[in-house]
């Protein structure tokens, strides 16, 4: 019982330094955000690395996605007659959890551990180092434009993600079951607010802006070797997803409230 | 003293526990080729990082030109580091870049269009003896060639001091040789200031105009080549001669 408090006392202890730490590699990446020169060619190299790595998982996984979404709530609508509804179930869950969420889950999984893996070895190898000898501020040269192509990619892709599910639902809701197409659109329309897009999309940002983040700073303060970058991988990971769960809740609230 | 470019006064650094520097002085002047010896893990990468503030002190003052850079903010401090250059032991190209934008780094950094940065790259690469390279990916390069475009990286902005972290480790004598050829070329045509640190007694003699011996987080001796080479203190003796008997243990193996 006392080692497991302990334990837990090491854990709490570990979690509040590292989200301190992470607060301060924050304050410390907005700082360099203000500072010319922007590093805009390196800003965009990343935004395309961050699409390109994500863009073929996120359409496989939003269009079927959408198809189990017109599965499930047919087979269970059906029950009380309410098969016509496929369309604003499909449509208001993609929009509102599934698009952020998921394509979330795959930025941190393939484009976050990218990150954490580039920037270890960066640090192991000396070469952070090497930037700092070439009078390069490595936050700012390394750090700041993949945090803002966190921000700015993560609600694109999420966009794409949504969009490609609700026609994943159209697929199996007017194709399989044979409902009516005219249907399907008019309630995924009818029932949709501006506000759930926009909702959405501004958890897709936050994530985007967390996994960036997360990521770097797993990367960038790695120790230990080939063996610390694949530490602070798979760290980057985990942290990245549980972040993302757990803060879905809390902007979801927020967001109705 | 007017004409010490670099001077480390009483430095000590500890991570955690590991007390590695105690109290380090050394001092070096203008144009002088300064080699710093010790054993491995004795701190000598750790005394070359606070030369150049990529470590701070945990008391203790490190002079450039005058100034105590352990008190700078980052602006100043990047001033300060444009007087630099470095070698890293690994070379520490970036990876993500072909060879002449490694070289360049610095001079793009600084403004310079891609045109001219890479004539200059180009230039300095010659300098190393490299030719045709510029394209290639360091991934593409072998251990001696990476080091010969790291030092080229170093030399591109024309650094006043150049440091040189391990620059012979790991690579076939020959090369090693070619290297401290290099080094020596450096301190003759570009006329800097240098530091070196190393275990390779036969490069530190070739390259050295001064040597310090770091042990147990501080510099016990330190003195021109020849003087070391007949040093009367028996820690600094083991060492140069490469002796397992001695002052110094090696923890774990006894001969008895
Ligand atoms: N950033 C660091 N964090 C913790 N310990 C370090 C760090 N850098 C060096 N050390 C420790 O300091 C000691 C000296 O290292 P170093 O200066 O690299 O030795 P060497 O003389 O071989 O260059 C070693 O015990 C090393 O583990
Ligand atoms: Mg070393």
């Amino acid at each position: 019982m006392l080692r497991f408090l302990a334990l837990l006392g090491g854990i709490i202890l570990r979690f509040t330094e590292t989200t301190g730490r992470v607060l301060l590699l924050l304050l410390q990446v907005i700082k360099m955000m203000l500072i010319p020169p922007l590093e805009i060619r390196n800003t965009f190299k990343q935004a395309l690395e961050i699409g390109v790595r994500s863009v073929p998982v996120v359409l496989v996984t939003a269009v079927f996605t959408g198809m189990v979404l017109a599965l499930q709530t047919y087979t269970g609508f059906k029950r009380f007659g309410a098969e016509a509804l496929v369309g604003s179930v499909v449509a208001l869950s993609m929009t509102r959890e599934m698009g952020p969420v998921l394509t979330g889950l795959i930025v941190a999984g393939r484009a976050g551990a990218a990150m954490a893996a580039e920037l270890g070895t960066m640090r192991v190898t000396e070469q952070i180092d090497a930037l700092e000898t070439l009078a390069t501020d490595p936050v700012k040269y390394l750090i700041v434009p993949r945090f803002i192509s966190g921000l700015v990619v993560m609600p694109m892709l999420t966009v794409v993600a949504d969009m490609i599910g609700i026609l994943g639902g159209y697929a199996i809701a007017v194709w399989y079951y044979h409902t009516s197409s005219i249907l399907y659109w008019k309630r995924a329309w009818d029932y949709l607010e501006l506000s759930d897009l926009y909702g959405g999309l501004i958890k897709a940002s936050f994530f985007g802006g967390m996994i960036a983040l997360i990521c770097c700073y797993e990367g960038f303060y790695t120790e230990g070797g080939a063996e610390g970058v694949g530490k602070a991988t798979t760290g980057a990971v985990v942290i990245s997803f549980m972040t993302i769960l757990i803060s879905d809740y809390f902007l979801t609230a927020w967001l109705i409230a | 003293m007017a004409d010490s470019v670099i001077e480390v006064v009483d430095v000590h650094k500890s991570f955690g526990d590991n007390h590695v520097l105690r109290g380090v002085n050394l001092r070096v002047e203008k144009g002088q080729s300064m080699v710093v010896i010790g054993g491995s893990g004795s701190g000598k990468s750790v005394l070359m990082k606070h030369i150049i503030g990529l470590l701070r002190p945990d008391s203790g003052r490190v002079l450039i030109s005058g100034v105590d850079i352990t008190r700078l903010d980052k602006k100043h401090l990047y001033e300060i580091r444009k007087k630099f250059g470095m070698l890293f032991q690994g070379a520490a190209l970036f990876d993500s870049m072909t060879v002449w934008e490694n070289v360049s780094f610095a001079l793009t950094r600084s403004g310079m269009k891609d045109r001219e940065a890479r004539m200059v790259a180009i230039e300095k690469l010659r300098l190393v003896g490299l030719r045709n390279v510029e394209d290639l990916m360091p991934s593409e390069l072998s251990g001696g060639m990476r080091k010969r475009v790291g030092l080229a990286r170093a030399i591109a902005h024309k650094p006043e001091i150049l440091l040189y972290d391990e620059p012979t480790t790991g690579i076939d004598p020959i090369m090693a040789d070619a290297i401290n050829e290099l080094i020596i070329k450096m301190r003759e045509e570009l006329n800097v200031t240098s530091v070196a640190i190393t275990h390779d007694m036969h490069s530190a003699y070739r390259i050295a105009g001064r040597i310090a011996f770091l042990y147990e987080g501080q510099i016990v001796e330190e003195g021109a080549p020849d003087e070391i080479q007949n040093t009367s203190n028996p820690l600094t003796k083991q060492f140069i001669t490469g002796s397992f008997e001695g002052p110094i243990k090696v923890e774990g193996i006894s001969v008895s």
